[in-house]
């Protein structure tokens, strides 16, 4: 997995390439913990690029955004599909987590 | 407003050594030691044998791959010399395994099973402040990369049921796929 962090305005967007496994989901919550402490504010996670997750991969996004939730900062999941898209419904978590369908929507929403 | 479409029918993790799910004639067989390291190696070697008209086949991979993963970790505490055993049985209708370890049995199966009828209560009463509390079931043994969540996905995955023995330390599950309708005629 490799994830790149890009900027447009104030919102930080990053890439996640690859599979969030159990060996290395870890690493995504890492990076935003990281963030955090830069005191970036507004989030963007761009999963167009994941075709694959698990519990631990589920399980970051939970930490991520219940983090982000609590600092009342902002947080928007975009690009979701397949697999990925199958395994949050399963989990009954496409109300709990702001998900956008892309980033212009997602970019558009963090201005609301 | 409150949907209910998630207390329409609430799944329970069943204890039942005599379900027919339990019955491992014609399966075939891997058995893999405890390690961490190459879970979703040895759900690989299981999953090549489904056949290609198994859409979602990611999906399916990424099931199996859980169910192994409890076992070596929850089960089997990663002792590499502690087996994790695997019968399964795959065709273009239905995805059967069972899954086995040696360790001392899903103690918490019957706390796990009233913490998710809370959880698709709070679904449905759409109170997701609430739901935060109910999105990882967490025990004194979970640690930071266990997500919390895999049986919530599982037990709704596996249509055709998801049953422990009574030594609670194998599962068998069943899952329908479904079938294209052929126009008749």
């Amino acid at each position: 997995m490799e994830l790149k962090i890009r900027k447009n305005g104030n919102n930080y967007i990053i890439d996640v390439n690859g599979e969030m496994d159990l060996y290395n989901s870890y690493k995504l919550k890492e990076l935003v913990m990281k963030m955090l402490e830069k005191k970036v504010e507004r989030f963007i996670i761009n999963l167009e690029n994941v075709d694959y997750i698990d519990s631990s991969g589920i399980g970051a996004l939970i930490y991520i955004c219940s983090t982000i939730k609590k600092m009342s900062l902002k947080l928007i999941i975009t690009n979701i599909h397949g697999s990925v898209k199958k395994v949050i419904e399963l989990t009954k978590l496409m109300g709990y987590f702001p998900i956008t369908n892309s980033i212009e929507e997602a970019i558009l929403q963090m201005e609301d | 407003m409150a949907d209910k479409t998630y207390l329409s029918d609430i799944k329970e993790i069943r204890v039942d050594e005599n379900s027919p799910l339990f019955d491992k004639t014609g399966m075939l067989y891997k058995e893999f030691p405890s390690d961490y390291r190459q879970i979703r190696y040895f759900t690989l070697l299981i999953v090549q044998s489904a056949p290609l008209e198994i859409k979602e086949i990611n999906l399916l991979e990424q099931q199996i791959s859980e169910v192994i993963k409890n076992g070596v970790k929850h089960g089997n505490r990663c002792e590499a010399s502690k087996k994790v055993r695997v019968w399964y049985s795959f065709d273009s209708t239905h995805a059967h395994l069972i899954v086995q370890d040696e360790g001392e049995g899903f103690k918490d199966l019957e706390k796990w099973n009233e913490f998710n009828r809370n959880r698709l209560e709070i679904l449905s009463a759409q109170d997701f402040e609430k739901l935060s509390d109910y999105v990882s079931f967490r025990t004194q043994k979970s640690d930071d990369n266990d997500g919390g969540n895999a049986l919530f996905a599982a037990l709704e995955y596996w249509n055709g049921g998801f049953v422990f023995n009574e030594a609670r330390n194998a599962v068998a599950m069943l899952k329908s796929f479904p079938q294209k309708k052929h126009a008749i005629g």
